[in-house]
C-alpha cells in the first residue's frame, strides 16, 4: 500500500544549457482549506527544512498568499512542483 | 468513539464497525467530485504551452499517485479493526485526506480564508460541513501521530 510518487523525468520544452541551469522559484499559494500543520510536515518532507523554517513558510503562504519555498535549476523545480501537487498543495513554477 | 494513538512504529485508528462505514460513504460520495476540482489537480505554469508540457510528463504520476492515496485509505478501512498503519500508510492517508477536503471544499463554494464564519453553528453541526470538519479532525489527528 505505497502511494506512487510522480516522476518527472525532463524538463519541459527544448532549451539551451543556460536556460535549463537558470534557476526557478517554487511557489507555493495558500488555499482556504488546507490544514497549516499539513503544510508544515509536507514542506519538512518534502524540502528537508527544519520545523522552524517550515512554519515560517507555511506562515508566509497563509498570511501572505504565496511564498518561494524553494529555487531550483527548472527540471528540479518542476519535480518539486509535481511533488507538491502529488500532496495536494497549489505549487507553481517561476522564473527567478 | 473514534482514538488515533501511536503504539510503536505504527498508528492505531480504534473506530467502530458503524464508524468505519460512515467514513467509507464519505469516500464513496466525495471521490467523483475530484475529476472537476481545479484544486485537486492545480497549473504549474500560467504559459499555456509550458502547462500542457506538464501535464505530459506528469500527469500520468500525479493520477496514479493519488489513486494510490485513495486506495491506500480505502483498503485501510475495510480491513481488520483496530486499522493499524505504518509511516507511509498514514502518508497515504494525509494525502488522500487532503484532496477529498479540498474537493468538497470547492464543492461547498469555500474560496477564501475566514470562510467558516460564514455558517451558523448548527450548519457547522450538519453535513456537508460536519464532514468537512471530521476529515479535518482525522487529517490533523493522522499529521500528529507523525510527529
Amino acid at each position: 500500500m505505497t502511494a506512487v510518487q510522480p516522476v518527472v523525468t525532463h524538463g519541459t520544452g527544448h532549451s539551451t544549457t543556460e536556460e535549463r541551469d537558470r534557476p526557478w522559484q517554487v511557489v507555493v499559494w495558500n488555499d482556504p482549506v488546507t490544514l497549516m500543520s499539513y503544510v508544515v510536515v509536507v514542506f519538512r518532507r518534502l524540502f528537508g527544512y527544519d520545523l522552524e523554517t517550515a512554519t515560517q513558510l507555511m506562515l508566509k503562504v497563509h498570511v501572505e498568499g504565496r511564498a518561494v519555498v524553494a529555487t531550483e535549476p527548472r527540471e528540479r523545480a518542476e519535480v518539486s512542483v509535481a511533488q507538491l501537487h502529488a500532496h495536494g498543495l497549489q505549487a507553481t513554477l517561476a522564473r527567478d | 468513539m473514534a482514538e488515533i494513538r501511536r503504539e510503536g512504529d505504527q498508528t492505531l485508528f480504534q473506530l467502530e464497525p458503524k464508524e468505519r462505514q460512515v467514513l467509507l460513504e464519505i469516500v464513496d460520495r466525495i471521490e467523483p467530485m475530484l475529476g472537476s476540482s481545479r484544486w485537486v489537480s492545480p497549473r504549474a505554469y500560467g504559459d499555456e504551452g509550458l502547462e500542457r508540457e506538464f501535464r505530459r510528463l506528469a500527469g500520468d504520476d500525479l493520477e496514479r499517485s493519488r489513486d494510490a492515496d485513495l486506495a491506500t485509505l480505502r483498503e485501510g478501512l475495510a480491513g481488520p479493526l483496530p486499522v493499524r498503519l505504518g509511516d507511509s500508510d498514514v502518508w497515504g492517508w494525509v494525502r488522500a485526506l487532503n484532496f477529498l477536503r479540498l474537493a468538497l471544499a470547492e464543492q461547498l463554494g469555500i474560496s477564501e480564508d475566514g470562510w467558516e464564519e460564514r455558517y451558523s453553528p448548527r450548519q457547522h453541526r450538519r453535513p456537508p460541513l460536519a464532514t468537512l470538519h471530521l476529515l479535518s479532525w482525522l487529517q490533523e489527528e493522522l499529521i500528529d501521530s507523525l510527529a
